[in-house]
């Protein structure tokens, strides 16, 4: 955590000014305003199609808006050089749907992986084929963490879809990020397993300051362990409030069937 | 309804686009053999011949375990021989497949489409122009020297460097190494290219740089397969070790050549089967790698 920490007081870590993504000439996402807090927890909601993952990609820049700005720590990422992007990009882990791990490493090196961002070319060969001590050190005790130490030399494609999520979620932390997004993390589990992993999500970046933004399409589950929701339908923010505030007439607008033409978009 | 309309439209006996080929392919097969003035007539064997014929095929089934003819004092028997020869053949296919394993290995990485051109995995020349001129510069020259290393058959190859160099071991080798690295470079450089690259963007957005993205990322996603593609390419390099030999490189070739111009034909066989031997075995254990591999 030796990184530049933003001043968390004075300006959110994440914040979306009048954004807009088109792809296409479709809105993806349409005049976006967010602003997460340092330490918040974060939950966007919505059928599928929202914008949700759109809205993610926008937050890591690995989408660049087709008008308005993002925001991280303060900072315009337009006005960021590629070398910036790069350091900002190696402290905000994102857990992707896919989980996007390479299934024929070993676990160690697949979470090790997190570090590349902040390594130079010939220390992260290093690191990925001769790990020192340190490093398997830290990697098993966040494997700990997660509740999969002992897949440490495991093939990743050994593991199950759950402790796969594990090792996704353990390649971040390995980041040591300020923050973590999660897109969907538990579409590929049982109900059971998906209340546990965003509960491990949550309480990781709780016990670590961490901002957590996490997508769900499943309402009662982020209902159930996220404090704020954003709700998302077809490309616009409809709410944004403390998970007590939303009311059962917010959830019914946002999964209203479609059947009435364009809904104002 | 419109299955129906257009079936009535269909003339009888009408060909279609697939019916043009087959026949096209059949029409100019023919036309072949009517050129080559049907070849299978010299293929009758003259009286003479069907005695060589018959006399090597009868010596199939009691292949030689001594020379036929008396041979020098000091002269290694034949199994011995036999064995010498064999392991020559695998050490030249050894030999020249190390060094088109890593010429195949760099020139694959420079004819990947995905470390040139994908931004999202390498990207190297993706991002700025100049070093996208340059990019596509280095792409298309790899290609074409890619090209040029496999068209040419390992056996033109072996003609030209002992031309060139005389009958030594490293023409013998570069004969070989030379037109595999171009064929490993080839079938790398798609293997990258088809890859998955989840990991490899997932990388990048976490911060990693274009070549660490590439190696750590797509890399190890191909791996496997160009393992177990090089050691296919191993089998093959070892008949191509042994065909080497009719030019007189000490493998089994050139044993072959030697018992057969003698018109020993037990001994023929006796080479063919180790080469046999040889061929299954490696086939057996590159088979069980392959499957470690690609598992």
């Amino acid at each position: 955590m030796s990184c530049a920490e933003p001043d968390g007081r004075t300006t959110p870590v994440f914040e979306l000014d009048r954004t807009s993504v088109l792809y296409d000439g479709h809105a993806a996402l349409a005049d976006a305003h967010l602003r997460v807090e340092r330490g918040e927890a974060v939950a966007l909601v919505g059928p599928s199609g929202a914008g949700k993952t759109t809205l993610l990609r926008l937050l890591c820049a690995a989408v660049t808006p087709t008008s308005g700005r993002v925001l991280v720590a303060g900072q315009d990422l337009e006005a960021l050089s590629q070398r910036k992007l790069q350091g900002l990009r190696a402290r905000i882990g994102f857990v992707h749907q896919d989980l996007a791990l390479v299934p024929n490493l070993r676990v160690s090196q697949n979470v090790i992986a997190g570090s590349l961002g902040s390594l130079g070319f010939l220390r992260s060969v290093r690191a990925m084929l001769l790990p020192s001590s340190r490093e398997l050190d830290r990697a098993s005790g966040i494997l700990e963490r997660v509740g999969i130490g002992e897949k440490l030399f495991q093939r990743t494609d050994s593991l199950s879809g759950g402790q796969r999520q594990r090792v996704a979620i353990a390649r971040a932390l390995y980041q040591e990020p300020w923050a973590i997004l999660a897109d969907e993390p538990v579409s590929s589990v049982d109900p059971a397993r998906a209340r546990d992993t965003v509960a491990l999500l949550r309480d990781l970046c709780a016990e670590r300051g961490l901002t957590l933004i996490v997508s769900l399409h499943d309402l009662q589950l982020a209902r159930e362990i996220l404090p704020r929701l954003v709700g998302l339908r077809g490309g616009r923010i409809v709410f944004d409030r403390s998970t007590q505030a939303v009311s059962e007439q917010d959830f019914r607008e946002l999964y209203r069937l479609e059947g009435r033409g364009p809904d104002g978009a | 309804m419109g299955l129906e309309a257009r079936a009535t439209l269909r003339r009888p006996f009408a060909i279609g686009r697939r019916g043009f080929v087959v026949l096209a392919i059949v029409l100019s097969a023919v036309a072949a053999l009517v050129v080559l003035d049907a070849p299978f007539r010299a293929l009758l064997p003259q009286r003479g011949g069907f005695a060589i014929v018959r006399a090597f095929f009868a010596a199939m089934f009691h292949p030689a375990i001594g020379y036929e003819t008396a041979v020098p004092a000091g002269t290694p028997s034949l199994l011995a021989e036999a064995l010498a020869a064999a392991r020559r053949t695998v050490v030249f296919a050894a030999a020249a497949m190390s060094l088109a394993i890593v010429a195949g290995f760099v020139l694959g990485f420079f004819a990947s489409t995905a470390w040139w051109r994908d931004p999202a995995v390498g990207g190297a020349g993706a991002r700025r122009r100049g070093r996208r001129a340059l990019a596509g510069t280095v792409w298309a020259a790899t290609r074409v020297l890619i090209v040029g290393m496999r068209s040419v058959h390992e056996l033109l190859w072996a003609v030209i460097f002992l031309a060139a160099f005389g009958l030594n071991t490293a023409s013998a080798v570069l004969a070989i190494a030379i037109p595999y690295a171009g064929t490993l470079a080839k079938v790398f450089s798609e293997m990258i290219d088809e890859a998955p690259r989840d990991s490899a963007i997932a990388m990048q957005a976490a911060g990693a740089g274009a070549a660490q993205a590439f190696c750590f990322g797509l890399l190890p996603r191909a791996l496997p397969d160009m393992c177990a593609y090089s050691f296919y390419r191993f089998e093959c390099a070892v008949r191509s070790s042994a065909v080497l030999g009719f030019f007189g490189f000490p493998t089994l070739g050139y044993s072959i050549s030697a018992a057969f111009e003698n018109l020993h034909y037990s001994e023929v066989w006796t080479y063919l089967d180790v080469l046999a031997v040889l061929v299954v075995a490696i086939e057996i254990w590159s088979g069980s790698l392959r499957r470690r591999f690609v598992a």
